[in-house]
């Protein structure tokens, strides 16, 4: 390991903080450390934080957790359970019947309370439109020639662009 | 997911027994991997009450998923994707009341630390309370990813490879982030030791 190489070994030096090398690795690393004073600095510092890290206690899981998550999955499950039930063969079979019972009941209420239809509304009075007159028409017709010649200036002809 | 792993995994022919409707299965994975997923959400967020409560989810999940499982990738990777998963997703959602919040409350489930010969003295107490308190404020302070990484690396001793595929990153995207971390961590708690 050379001192232009320090940087890029810095795997290798987390693994020999950790003991995590064989043999001939390690003792490679500790030649190299004892002359380059930046490596055995990180050696030093990350045995520092694996020390610290392992101080770091959690505290213990609560008695009950497995208690309630065997809760959690059974409601669940419980519910998971209901739903296909519903539509179980057998239910079907036996509910169809009553079903259908129902749903003519309820058709006939329908029926029989039926609202009467509503009597026509009053006929709209039709309003009188009076007819054009021939220069009413001819006066039309003008407007719109001219409103086509105007279009035909502000628009000119797109063959004449450049 | 590699293939490959999955044939060795004991956890994932457990996860496939309770894929088949053994819940005795789920019971023993429950039992082999409660105790790491609470204490790894524990240090990602930093509440013992919070961390139970995404622990929960985690394995509701994992119970919920049971009928679309595939033994593709070693079991803890998934495991561990889903934790990680919810714990980034707590502190995005509600990184700046409770993150904070939670570092400065003194957690009542913490374990009272004491000297191996029995009752601690009151300076060895404070002592110990307050270079707790210093690692647990340099984790914190990590960004959230290289937080996990950090925690998958030094506690579940995961290597490189699982690391990038619980983050969804490559291995070099790992080791970046665990360079980098490592850095920060060792240039605020060098003087412990």
């Amino acid at each position: 390991m050379s001192h232009n190489g320090c940087r890029g070994e810095t795997e290798l030096l987390l693994k020999y903080a950790a003991g995590g090398l064989e043999a001939a690795d390690r003792e490679a690393v500790e030649r190299h450390i004892e002359g380059c004073g930046p490596c055995r600095e990180i050696v030093a510092g990350q045995r520092a934080v694996w020390a610290a890290l392992d101080g770091w206690e959690a505290p213990p899981v609560s008695e009950d957790f497995d208690r309630r998550l065997g809760a959690r999955i059974a409601r669940e499950t419980s519910w998971r359970d209901r739903i296909p039930r519903l539509f179980s063969p057998a239910l079907i079979r036996r509910g169809l019947p009553v079903a259908a019972a129902a749903g003519l009941a309820v058709a006939a209420i329908l029926v029989m309370n039926r609202p009467k239809p509503v009597s026509p509304a009053q006929p709209v009075a039709v309003q009188q439109v009076e007819p054009l007159r021939p220069d009413q028409v001819e006066t039309t017709l003008q407007d719109m020639e001219m409103v086509r010649e105007f279009s035909g200036l502000v628009q000119p002809d797109p063959d004449s662009k450049m | 997911m590699g293939g490959a792993t999955a044939a060795l995994d004991y956890d994932a022919e457990l996860m496939l027994r309770v894929k088949g409707g053994d819940s005795g299965s789920f019971a023993l994975l429950l039992n082999k991997h409660r105790a790491s997923v609470v204490y790894f959400l524990y240090r990602m967020v930093h509440s013992q009450a919070v961390a139970e409560e995404l622990a929960q989810e985690v394995f509701l999940r994992v119970y919920r998923s049971r009928g679309v499982y595939e033994a593709t990738a070693k079991f803890t990777t998934w495991l561990f994707r889903i934790a990680t998963h919810l714990a980034l997703n707590w502190l995005r959602d509600g990184k700046n009341e409770r993150w904070q919040e939670s570092l400065d409350q003194r957690d009542p489930g913490m374990p009272a630390r004491q000297a191996a010969d029995g009752r601690p003295s009151a300076e060895q107490c404070m002592v110990r309370e307050s270079a707790f308190e210093e690692v647990r404020r340099a984790v914190a302070a990590l960004p959230a990813n290289q937080r996990a990484a950090v925690l998958m690396h030094k506690y579940e001793e995961m290597e490189y490879s699982q690391i990038a595929k619980v983050l969804h990153c490559s291995e070099s995207a790992v080791k970046s982030l665990l360079f980098r971390a490592y850095e920060t961590l060792r240039a605020r708690l060098a003087h412990m030791a």
